[in-house]
C-alpha cells in the first residue's frame, strides 16, 4: 500500500476568508483539499494556486448544511489517496434580524453548518491529524464573546464553536494535534451580503482584511495559540466586553445590529 | 375559538424536567410533556391528574429527529392547545475525550441540545406573545467554562446561554425568556453521562430546588437564575481563574467524575493526566 499524502482540508474556501486561508496555507508548503458549495470559484482558486508554481489543490464540491457531508469528504480524501494533516472549519453564516422573525429553517441550517458540520469535521480525521502532528483551525468570531440580540443565532453559535476548540485544545495536546479558535472581528466579505448587513457600515478601527486575518490564523494555529483575535481593536473590545455588565451590553449590541442591517432585513417592531 | 394555553415541557419524564412539570401544574397551568417513550411519563401525568384539574398531553417523541417541531406543533393543534410557556429541558451530557466518544452520539447531543432547542425557542413565539408567557431554557454552570473532559456538552450549553440571553433581550417585554444554569442535580444525567463519583456537595442541589427557583425566576423575568448560593459563587470566580489552570483542571475534574473505587479511569485520561 502506497503512503497516504498528507493534505490541508479548507471549507468555506470558495471566498473570503477561506479563499484566503488557501492561499496562506499552499504558499507555506502545505497540500490543500478545498471544499465549498461553489465549484467555479473553487476551481479558479485552485488554478490561481497552480499558477503559483504550487501542486492543484483538489476541488470538493459539496453543501456542509447535509449531514452525509463529512462522510463524503472522507470518501473524497481516501479514494485520492489523500488524508488529513489540518482541518480548517471556517465555512459559516450569520443573519441579521430578529430571530423570531427570521426564516427558521435558514437559521436550523445554520446551527447545522457553524456547529453541526464544525463538530463533525472536527472529529472525524483526528487519528490522521494525530499521526500528522497537524492541527485543527476553527474559525469563530469576536462575536462568541457576547450575547447577540439582532443576530441570536450566530453569536450562540460561535460561542459553542470557541468554547468546543478551546476545550478541544486541552484535550487534543497530548496527542500532539494544535487547536486554534479564530475569532475575527469584521472582515469585508460576502459574509456581511448573505447576513444583510450594510457594509459600508462597518467600524473602521475594527475591520481587517481576509488576507491579514488568515494570516494571523495560519501563524497562531502553528505556534499552537488557543484563540486567535486578530487586531488591537478585537483584542481591546474583547475585554471590554467581559468587564461591561450585561444589561447594557444587550441593549448596546441590539443597537448596533439595527443600526447596521440593511433597511429590509429590519422590519419595524410591533 | 381560543385555543387553550398549556405549558410545553421537553424532557419531562424524570429530573429537573418532572420537577419543573409539578411546579408548573401547582400553580395552576396545564401541561403537554414531551419526553422519549417512557412509562414514568405515564406515571408522572396520572400523578399530576390526580392533583389538577386537567391531564397533561403526553408527547412520546425523540426531539433528535429534524421534523418534531413540526410534529409537536400538528399534535398539540389537535388537542386545541398552544404554547403559553416552553420549557427546553431535554437535553444530555458525555464525560470522556471527545475523540474517543461516539460521534454519532455527540452529534445527536447537539441536534437535541441545541438544534432542537432552538426550533421549539422560536417556533411558538407568536403564541408565547399572545398569552404574555415564557421561554425557559436550561442551561448549566458548564455553560460558563469550556470543558475538557465533556467538550461538546458545555459548548452546547454555553450555546444555549448566548442564544437566551439574546433572546430574552429580542422578545422584550412582551415574552419572558430566562437562562437556568443548575450545578450538579442528582438524576438520570449523571447516568446517561458516564459519571460514577459523588457529586460535590457544595454545589449539588435537588431537582425540586432547582425547579422552583427556575419558575420564581421565569416569572419575574429574570434574564438568568443561577441555583445555589456555591454555584452563584462558582460562576463569579470562573472568569477571574486563569484559562491554563482552568482547563487541565476541568480535565482533572472530569477523569474524577468518572471513576469508580474499583475501576481505573479510561486509557486517554491516564495519557493525558500522567
Amino acid at each position: 500500500m502506497t503512503a497516504l499524502k498528507p493534505v490541508a482540508v479548507i471549507t468555506g474556501a470558495s471566498s473570503g476568508i477561506g479563499a484566503a486561508l488557501a492561499r496562506v496555507f499552499a504558499a507555506n508548503g502545505h497540500d490543500l483539499a478545498v471544499v465549498g458549495r461553489r465549484q467555479p470559484l473553487l476551481n479558479a482558486l485552485a488554478d490561481d494556486i497552480a499558477a503559483h508554481g504550487k501542486n492543484r489543490p483538489l476541488v470538493i464540491p459539496i453543501d456542509l448544511t447535509r449531514v452525509d457531508s463529512p462522510v463524503r469528504i472522507g470518501h473524497e480524501l481516501g479514494a485520492r489517496g489523500l488524508e488529513a494533516a489540518y482541518i480548517v472549519n471556517n465555512a459559516g453564516y450569520g443573519l441579521v434580524g430578529r430571530a423570531a422573525e427570521l426564516d427558521r429553517s435558514e437559521q436550523l441550517a445554520m446551527i447545522d453548518l457553524n456547529v453541526r458540520a464544525l463538530t463533525d469535521l472536527s472529529l472525524r480525521f483526528i487519528d490522521s491529524l494525530a499521526r500528522r502532528r497537524g492541527g485543527i483551525l476553527n474559525v469563530a468570531s469576536i462575536s462568541a464573546f457576547l450575547p447577540g440580540p439582532g443576530m441570536a443565532l450566530y453569536h450562540a453559535t460561535k460561542s459553542y464553536v470557541v468554547s468546543f476548540s478551546e476545550a478541544l485544545h486541552t484535550e487534543l495536546a497530548p496527542l500532539g494535534i494544535r487547536v486554534t479558535a479564530l475569532c475575527p472581528g469584521p472582515v469585508p466579505t460576502e459574509f456581511h451580503g448573505r447576513a444583510g448587513i450594510d457594509a459600508k457600515k462597518l467600524p473602521r478601527l475594527l475591520t481587517r482584511s481576509a488576507e491579514w486575518v488568515a494570516q494571523q490564523g495560519y501563524d497562531g494555529l502553528m505556534r499552537n495559540k488557543r484563540v486567535v483575535v486578530p487586531g488591537w481593536g478585537n483584542k481591546l473590545l474583547r475585554f471590554v466586553v467581559c468587564a461591561a455588565p450585561r444589561r447594557i451590553l444587550l441593549g448596546a449590541t441590539d443597537r448596533t445590529m439595527r443600526g447596521r442591517a440593511l433597511p429590509q432585513r429590519w422590519p419595524k417592531r410591533r | 375559538m381560543t385555543a387553550r394555553p398549556v405549558v410545553l415541557i421537553t424532557g419531562a419524564s424524570s429530573g429537573i424536567g418532572a420537577a419543573l412539570a409539578r411546579v408548573f401544574a401547582a400553580h395552576g397551568h396545564d401541561l403537554a410533556l414531551v419526553a422519549l417513550p417512557d412509562p414514568q411519563l405515564d406515571v408522572l401525568a396520572d400523578q399530576i391528574a390526580a392533583a389538577a384539574r386537567v391531564r397533561p398531553i403526553t408527547l412520546p417523541f425523540d426531539l433528535t429527529q429534524y421534523d418534531v417541531g413540526a410534529r409537536i406543533a400538528e399534535r398539540l393543534a389537535a388537542h386545541g392547545a398552544e404554547p403559553a410557556f416552553v420549557v427546553n429541558c431535554a437535553g444530555f451530557g458525555l464525560v470522556g475525550a471527545a475523540a474517543e466518544l461516539d460521534p454519532a452520539e455527540q452529534l445527536a447531543m447537539v441536534d437535541l441540545n441545541v438544534r432542537a432547542l432552538t426550533d421549539l425557542s422560536l417556533r411558538f413565539v407568536d403564541s408565547l406573545k399572545r398569552h404574555r408567557g415564557g421561554l425557559l431554557n436550561v442551561a448549566s454552570v458548564s455553560a460558563f467554562l469550556p470543558g475538557p473532559g465533556m467538550a461538546v456538552y458545555n459548548a452546547t450549553k454555553t450555546f444555549v446561554l448566548s442564544f437566551s440571553e439574546a433572546l430574552h433581550r429580542e422578545l422584550k417585554p412582551g415574552v419572558r425568556v430566562t437562562a437556568l444554569c443548575s450545578g450538579p442535580v442528582p438524576t438520570r444525567f449523571q447516568t446517561r453521562a458516564g459519571i460514577r463519583a459523588a457529586l460535590p456537595r457544595a454545589l449539588a442541589c435537588s431537582p425540586e430546588f432547582v425547579a422552583q427557583e427556575a419558575f420564581a425566576g421565569l416569572m419575574a423575568g429574570q434574564r438568568l437564575v443561577v441555583p445555589g448560593a456555591g454555584n452563584k459563587i462558582l460562576r463569579h470566580l470562573l472568569p477571574l481563574i486563569p484559562r491554563v489552570v482552568l482547563l487541565p483542571g476541568k480535565l482533572w475534574a472530569m477523569r474524577f467524575a468518572m471513576r469508580q473505587p474499583a475501576q481505573r479511569a479510561p486509557t486517554f485520561f491516564r495519557r493525558v493526566l500522567r
